[in-house]
């Protein structure tokens, strides 16, 4: 077992290396947390998930723009590519699949990545059917690959009119599967009114929203680990 | 905010030019508090060196932005594109060809390149935006191509229309991309060069540069 200071200091340099954007020191600091022998999953979510959420939190503060957020997920992703090798599967009850993308006549997928992120990072499997997704195949994927999850997304109100016909064809077909939408011009109203069970309005909420989750998730392994 | 020695460093480090432009017109919601852009470019052929020299200069101008406590965003060379990154996104959100005209290192030329002065086309880009209120170059507004039309005529492709270019209408289409694409992708497959070039090499201000440095 690795000593107390030497894991913190590691987990330090995951943090800080997401806050800074620093894509080399969450490479090396997530190549020290393996080499340690410290749990991937730990150094995950004290470290790279950690960092992201003071991210979060200096976008919210206007510390922080688009850019630099984009530039925190490379970092945290330099970090996770060396670390999900590693990590142990999570029994945390809400561990599945998920069904993502931008739908039909909408190129614009940033939102979209970041909240892919946090599903990585979450450990979710993650079937990003990418930008400008014909409606059936969100449909045609979900059926697939039996996802509990589908997330559509949309920055133009031109192209966001396809989501309910989405909505509608998956809960036809599958009744039990959660779908998210998010994007500029989706609305709280406009989720419940097409029957979507959640919504995250645009980029830096949507990434609000899978921090929030995240962080969620975080939780109950803490509670799982106090109750052991 | 004086400019000049950020550009004094950077040409010390190997750019052949350094220029600050006011490019706040070009910007999109994403970067639109990166009013300043730094156009820096070096005179060499596209090889792997002077891309990661670009890619240098580019760190060092980012370093020294942040040691004034100011933010930044690299705009890569066209040839680095670090495909696959979240921030690859926002890439294409910003032309270099922009910061060397609002930074009144040259015009877009009839063949569509960036033509400088003394250097012709012959030079490789890259730009670093930033909020630092550094002061700006006067831009270069129009085309100096005049009445030459060398491009237009030695192009394989027939992709250079012969327009003049205006910084007031930059989205026109000066040549026809999907010509000179199709060709690059035969010449690519025939040869394994990059692209044919002609439009650089026969430009009289890129074959003056030639000359100029034999005399030397």
């Amino acid at each position: 077992m690795a000593d107390e200071a030497r894991k913190k200091e590691i987990f330090e340099k995951l943090r800080n290396g997401v806050i800074q954007y620093d894509e080399d020191a969450c490479r090396e600091g997530a190549q020290e947390a393996v080499d340690a022998g410290l749990d991937a999953n730990e150094a995950i979510f004290d470290g790279l998930v950690s960092g992201m959420e003071e991210v979060g939190r200096l976008f919210e503060a206007q510390e922080y723009f688009v850019p630099e957020i984009l530039m925190c997920a490379d970092a945290l992703y330099a970090g996770l590519d060396i670390l999900k090798p590693h990590c142990k599967q999570m029994d945390l009850g809400v561990r599945g699949s998920v069904v993502i993308g931008t739908v039909e006549g909408d190129v614009h997928d940033i939102g979209k990545n970041l909240v892919k992120m946090m599903f990585d990072v979450a450990g979710f499997h993650v079937y990003d059917l990418g930008r400008d997704v014909p409606l059936d195949k969100f449909v045609d994927e979900q059926l697939k690959t039996d996802s509990e999850l589908v997330c559509l997304s949309a920055m133009m109100t031109t192209s966001m009119v396809g989501m309910p016909t989405v909505i509608e064809k998956i809960k036809a077909k599958n009744p039990d599967c959660m779908i998210m939408i998010g994007g500029a011009p989706t609305s709280k109203d406009l989720a419940d009114k097409w029957g979507a069970d959640g919504y995250a309005e645009d980029a830096s909420n949507a990434l609000k929203e899978a921090i929030k989750m995240v962080s969620f998730l975080k939780k109950l392994r803490d509670e799982k680990a106090a109750k052991q | 905010m004086n400019a000049d020695p950020l550009k004094q460093y950077l040409l010390a480090e190997g750019a052949t030019l350094a220029g600050v432009g006011d490019v706040t017109r070009a910007l999109s919601a994403e970067i639109i508090h990166l009013g300043r852009g730094i156009a820096i470019a070096v005179n060499r052929s596209l090889t792997r060196e002077s891309v990661d020299l670009l890619v240098r200069l580019q760190a060092l101008t980012e370093g020294w932005l942040k040691a004034n406590g100011f933010r930044s965003l690299s705009i890569p060379p066209d040839s680095d594109r670090r495909n696959g990154k979240m921030i690859t996104k926002l890439y294409k959100l910003f032309c270099h060809k922009t910061a060397a005209t609002c930074a009144g290192l040259g015009w877009v030329g009839k063949n569509g390149l960036i033509i400088n002065r003394q250097y012709g086309s012959k030079l490789s880009w890259a730009t670093v935006l930033t909020d630092a209120p550094l002061d700006t170059d006067s831009p270069t507004s129009v085309s100096e191509c005049g009445v030459c039309d060398l491009c237009v005529r030695h192009c394989p492709s027939g992709a250079v229309k012969g327009d003049l270019w205006s910084i007031d209408d930059p989205m026109k289409e000066i040549v026809s991309y999907e010509k000179c694409r199709a060709l690059k992708g035969k010449i690519t497959s025939l040869s394994g060069k990059p692209n044919c070039g002609f439009c650089i090499t026969v430009c009289p201000y890129s074959r003056n540069l030639g000359r100029r440095e034999k005399i030397a």
